[in-house]
């Protein structure tokens, strides 16, 4: 009889065990929800590395409020250095180790295409990569949600200005010789083009470059009154401070990756001020109700010698729409139920610009844009940034 | 013309920094055939350490500058002391693999230690203030780094062909066992070599170090510093001088004449141009061993 009940039993515990098994999802027990990022610790790159851990901050916030419907977020971060090839080890080895839910955010265009199609064929979620890329919507991908609006868009918005507001003639850029540069190029043109004119100068930025002075040279033969910086930050001084050196001082604009201007300011030694760029969050100094929540996590969590600058908050804000819609699936948390909630997203308003995703729909990139809108700053004495729009979106 | 004038001056400008390098590489290898591929990495350490005592300390540059070179001298004493003096039947090929590792080592130390943040440091010369004549521009900072390229140049070559430590110095690079023999403390030359070549990086880190500093920031310099020396011969102190000249000038008219996207690697296709035609490089002399 005994030995009947402990079969019985044993069975009983093996049946429940396997139901459990094929019910849950990847990712997700009964107290956790798994997610993964990556992000450049070392490397060149490193400076961007805070996004990661302005993620983890939010995370750890989250968690020390009870988690998402009773789950705790256990976050899962590595370093790639910025390097392609061990994203795609990195990520590998998390998903088919431990098994990830979703990843959020993620550094750079060139890790991000390193593992777009391994998650996407996948299936897993991957919401809010750090990087502007049209790569992400183009075409859409039914498990891919953009948050970071396009560089492309970016482009379009500065030109505008610089054409309409400041009366600039001949616009010139100076952008990195990859994706993310040439995205800012395509955008530049395209907006030019619909006033009647064109780049005046294109040229392009090697990563390895540290002597800008041939790029001055280009940009001061073609007499540039407006230069688009579509370089890393460490670049965008070295241009403007080269240009400085050689009496070429015309209006410089730059994209949102440049705009941590106390940073810009320290590093320029104040060569930054006048400078204009685009935004996506809210400033440094908002004193918006979400953003002083986040500032006191960041006191309370982050590590000492934290700087509480864009990069980092940036973090925070690329996973907002994910922790949105974790807790829009309550309970009852998988993959597909997961895709379904951040299709409903509309009108979201986190740190960043409003957010609003719609249903799959292979033929409309915008689906799995999240946010399009931005507003333009320009840096002030001290690093201080001073609002030259509202929130805008290109035409 | 102007702008011809121009792109020479910018890379003769910016050949000085490279130069540098190429000396400080040049002087460990005339010693003990070894390419350090640390020597980045060493003037890395001390330049940040600077960085620390001027902006976290507040002492004035005359105590911050010569403490640095102070630094890197015995820094490059310890290395070559503690590591490379401790390789077992060491051979060229197995010190070279030292140094790469010595190199991740430092890099990995300065990231961990100062974050990987760009800064910059305070500097008595702005690298954003130039010099004109005309419509010719170079920086105050690029016209420093020349004249103390050069200087460095003229008293190294004077130093090791003049006095004692300098021809004992070239013994024990052409032949280690005949230089003991003589009485020559070869372990200590080596030492020795090891500090000089660290200050003369500490002090092409310290003159690029205004601009921006990073964990990364001497990885380039090293690698044109590299193929000045490469260009030069790797043995020949003027030579190496010569060849960071060329590579910057050639960089810059590449630039600036025929693609601007390759710039950066012309550098390298120039060595391999040279090397086919003149393997031993442009002002190499080499000592050649009888059989």
């Amino acid at each position: 009889m005994k030995k009947t009940t402990f079969l019985l039993l044993a069975v009983l515990v093996v049946f429940l065990g396997l139901a459990s098994i094929c019910t849950a999802e990847e990712g997700v027990t009964d107290t956790t929800i798994r997610i993964g990022q990556w992000g450049p610790q070392t490397g060149p790159a490193a400076p961007w590395g805070a996004v990661a851990r302005g993620t983890g901050v939010l995370f750890q916030m989250i968690n020390e409020e009870g988690g998402i419907h009773g789950r705790k977020i256990e976050y899962h971060m590595f370093d790639d250095a910025y390097n392609p090839a061990k994203t795609k080890a990195g990520v590998k080895e998390l998903q088919e180790g431990i098994g990830i839910f979703g990843w959020a955010s993620g550094v750079g265009t060139a890790p991000g295409l390193a593992v777009k199609d391994y998650l996407m064929q996948r299936k897993i979620p991957w919401v809010g990569p750090a990087a502007g890329s049209l790569h992400w919507i183009s075409p859409p991908q039914k498990y891919l949600f953009a948050v970071y609006p396009l560089y492309y868009s970016e482009a379009k918005i500065l030109c505008k200005y610089a054409i309409e507001k400041l009366g600039k003639k001949r616009i010139a850029i100076a952008y990195q010789n990859d994706d993310y540069g040439k995205n800012g190029v395509s955008g530049a043109e395209v907006e030019l083009a619909k006033h009647g004119m064109k780049l005046v100068a294109k040229v392009p930025v090697e990563l390895t470059d540290t002597d800008m002075k041939p790029h001055i040279m280009q940009l001061r033969k073609a007499r540039a009154d407006l230069v688009l910086l579509w370089v890393a930050p460490g670049h965008a001084v070295r241009i403007i401070g080269t240009g400085r050196a050689m009496r070429f001082t015309p209006q410089w604009m730059s994209t949102s990756t440049c705009s941590d201007f106390p940073l810009m300011m320290a590093i320029s030694k104040g060569l930054w001020r006048g400078v204009i760029t685009g935004s996506f969050a809210q400033l440094p100094d908002s004193t918006s109700p979400l953003m002083l929540k986040y500032k006191k996590a960041f006191e309370k969590y982050a590590a000492k010698g934290e700087r509480w600058g864009v990069f980092f908050y940036a973090g925070i804000g690329f996973v907002e729409p994910m922790v949105e819609g974790l807790k829009r699936c309550g309970r009852n948390l998988t993959r597909e139920r997961f895709v379904k909630e951040m299709e409903g997203i509309r009108n979201f308003k986190g740190i960043f610009g409003r957010i609003d995703y719609a249903p799959f729909d292979p033929n409309d990139p915008y689906c799995r844009q999240g946010q399009k809108e931005l507003f333009l700053i320009q840096c002030e004495k001290g690093g201080k940034a001073k609002s030259l729009t509202g929130w805008m979106e290109p035409d | 013309m102007g702008e011809l004038v121009q792109t020479l001056v910018s890379g003769i400008a910016v050949g000085s920094s490279y130069a540098l390098m190429g000396l400080a590489m040049v002087i460990i290898y005339k010693t003990s055939e070894v390419i350090n591929f640390a020597q980045g990495e060493m003037a890395l350490l001390s330049v940040f350490l600077t960085y620390m005592v001027l902006e976290y300390y507040h002492f004035p540059f005359y105590v911050a500058f010569p403490s640095a070179l102070a630094f890197a001298l015995l820094l490059g004493f310890f290395l070559e002391f503690a590591v490379l003096r401790r390789a077992k039947e060491p051979n060229v090929l197995g010190m070279i693999i030292i140094t790469i590792g010595l190199e991740m080592i430092l890099m990995g130390f300065v990231s961990w230690k100062f974050g990987a943040e760009p800064k910059t440091m305070r500097f008595p010369l702005s690298p954003y203030d130039s010099l004109s004549l005309g419509e010719i521009f170079v920086s105050s900072l690029e016209a420093l780094t020349f004249v103390v390229a050069l200087t460095l140049m003229t008293v190294l070559f004077l130093f090791l062909r003049y006095s004692k430590l300098g021809i004992a110095m070239k013994a024990t690079q052409q032949n280690k066992m005949a230089a003991r023999l003589m009485g020559i403390r070869t372990n200590r030359i080596l030492m020795i070599t090891w500090g000089i070549s660290s200050l003369v990086g500490c002090t092409a880190g310290l003159l690029i170090a205004p601009t921006i500093m990073q964990p990364y920031m001497m990885w380039d310099p090293m690698l044109k510093g590299f193929a000045a020396a490469v260009l030069g011969g790797m043995t020949s102190l003027p030579g190496s001088v010569f060849g960071a000249y060329i590579i910057g000038v050639v960089e810059n008219l590449f630039g600036g004449y025929v693609s601007i996207e390759f710039k950066s690697a012309v550098a390298f296709f120039i060595i391999v141009l040279v090397l086919c035609i003149k393997p031993s490089g442009l002002f190499a002399r080499h000592y050649v061993k009888k059989v």
